[in-house]
């Protein structure tokens, strides 16, 4: 992923493996409370922004196609989301 | 005492002046605690106050039992720090249990009210939660111990180990902490970021600090960018509490600022590799500190200036030693409520499960690795054997072997109608996100050995399963 492209499916999944080393496809579709954390950790360091999500997106980031459809939507819309 | 519900059980669980005395003491305008905004003592001692009077008229008494099933939050110091204060047993339990593992513990401990998350207004990546708490009374029984606190950890047999201590211990853990070379001084600040629901956050970052005169500064996200802007925003230092997954968090930040504050991070939950110990301090600049802990106990050893990796000098006061291989520690009385297994302790001995050595020279102390089925996630303790028997009980589930490999993986043997998404849905429902399998193989048939019994090695698993996909 670079920046200013859109993560996708597999760029996720690239992230959430690097937490401990899994390959993607070991990666489950369910993300966890410290996964969700890694991976907009993840973002943020790969984009050098902040992003500020409503409690709705979080609550649909706890799927990999929902963090997806998430990020997909907010980094279309930065200056909504992101603090730079 | 006023009389209550508690009046049959013990009259005091804690003898509530510890808590004024040994946490809450300090100057009006002291700053002792941060959630968006700095928290003086005055301002901490008015929200245990308000605390106290509504678990009071919950019904809460000297000798009673209060359940605590919030996150790390204002709410969740003031709450645990009211109920100490009124003399009650307070039971904590990590919010992200499921109902059904809360209903277990609740069926076994009968706490007579209960303090849960109505409504949490912040996100899921918030460190402190804002939490608008719910205070229920709950049909339960007073205190049956004198333990001023009850924890569980997971469990190799199955249920949770019921894990107790009392107020004294935890004053004696406190006070072992300001015996420590190394940890946050009084008017430093410490970063936590370990969970303080349980005993690193807890004792080593809420209790200490609240105790010493150390700010406690979660930050406002649970990313590595929040935890240096919560390091950088004051000029006094700042040691970063936690665990290795933070570690992690830090490591990746790129081009971090220069941070005179940042005095050392410190983890604990489980050893840090040589690598990552190098990749951190070569980035900051700071010792990464080195802690081994545990429920039943409390800090055990440290090696805050990782001058010893992976060795670790005995906390003032504790005596470890080498038996068989395993690691124990001298303890007066048994941590464990309603159970007497002398494989846990005896003779005044606690048994770690932990390999490891005692150097009889220095006294230091290496910790090699579990000699049980525990392990660590994130910081949080997982007995495989809790999972795997919870996996095996679901419906359809004909055989299932769980172990770490990276990651806690099931191997499961299904019949119909049962499938992956099914075990994953029953699993959902009773074990905590952070116990359940990361990875799950179903197998056509489970590798056995000549006498029928279940192959739990990872080779002829990991082939079973490739083989069998």
């Amino acid at each position: 992923m670079s920046q200013g492209a859109t993560p996708d499916r597999d760029d996720i999944l690239a992230m959430l493996g690097s937490l401990d080393g899994r390959p993607a496809e070991d990666v489950p579709e369910l993300i966890e409370s410290m996964e969700l954390a890694w991976l907009v950790h993840q973002v943020e360091q790969r984009y050098g922004v902040r992003m500020e999500l409503d409690s709705d997106q979080y609550g649909r980031m706890t799927t990999v196609s929902g963090a997806a459809d998430v990020l997909r939507e907010v980094i279309g819309m930065p200056d909504e989301h992101f603090r730079y | 005492m006023t009389k209550g519900l508690a009046s049959t059980g013990f009259e005091l669980v804690a003898s509530p002046e510890w808590v004024d005395e040994i946490l809450l003491r300090g100057a009006d305008g002291d700053i002792c605690l941060y959630s968006g905004g700095p928290i003086d003592r005055s301002a901490l001692r008015r929200m245990v106050a308000e605390r106290q009077s509504r678990l009071a008229a919950a019904g809460l008494r000297a000798g009673g039992s209060l359940a605590l099933r919030l996150p790390p939050s204002p709410a969740y110091v003031a709450n645990l720090l009211a109920g100490w204060r009124i003399g009650a047993q307070v039971i904590l339990l990590d919010h992200r249990l499921t109902p059904f593992e809360v209903d277990t513990a609740f069926q076994r401990l009968a706490p007579q009210v209960v303090v849960a998350p109505g409504r949490i207004t912040s996100s899921p990546l918030r460190a402190f939660a804002d939490v608008e708490e719910t205070v229920t009374p709950h049909p339960g029984r007073p205190a049956a111990t004198p333990h001023a606190v009850i924890q569980f950890s997971s469990g190799s047999t199955g249920p949770s180990k019921v894990i107790g201590r009392t107020a004294a211990d935890l004053v004696a853990e406190i006070d072992r902490y300001t015996r420590i070379d190394g940890v946050p001084l009084p008017g430093e600040r410490v970063v936590v970021l370990a969970s303080m629901v349980h005993v690193l956050g807890l004792v080593g970052g809420l209790l200490y600090g609240l105790h010493a005169g150390v700010q406690i500064r979660p930050p406002e996200r649970l990313t590595g960018d929040s935890v240096l802007e919560a390091v950088a925003a004051e000029p006094a230092p700042a040691t970063v509490l936690g665990v290795p997954f933070h570690i992690g968090l830090l490591a990746s930040v790129v081009d971090p600022p220069a941070l005179p504050q940042l005095k050392r991070m410190t983890t604990g939950g489980e050893p840090v590799p040589a690598a990552t110990a190098a990749a951190f301090t070569g980035k900051y600049g700071v010792p990464l500190g080195n802690m081994w802990g545990m429920t039943e106990v409390g800090v055990i050893a440290t090696d805050l200036f990782g001058e010893h990796r992976p060795a670790l000098t005995p906390a003032p006061g504790l005596v470890v030693v080498e038996r068989g291989g395993e690691l124990l520690l001298s303890r007066p009385e048994s941590p464990y409520v309603g159970s007497s297994d002398p494989d846990r302790w005896a003779d005044g001995w606690l048994r770690t499960r932990d390999a490891g050595t005692v150097d009889p020279v220095t006294g230091l102390v290496t910790v090699k690795g579990r000699l049980d089925s525990q392990v660590s996630v994130g910081g949080l303790k997982v007995d495989l054997t809790e999972v795997e028997a919870t996996v095996a009980e679901l419906p359809g589930v004909v055989a299932a072997v769980v172990l770490h490999d990276d990651v806690i993986t099931a191997y499961v043997q299904l019949t119909s109608p049962a499938t992956a998404t099914t075990v994953e849905a029953g699993l959902a429902e009773r074990l905590a996100a952070y116990k359940r399998p990361r990875r799950m193989r179903v197998l056509d048939a489970m590798p056995r050995t000549t006498t029928g019994k279940l192959v739990r090695d990872r080779s002829v698993l990991r082939q079973a399963a490739r083989g069998g996909r």
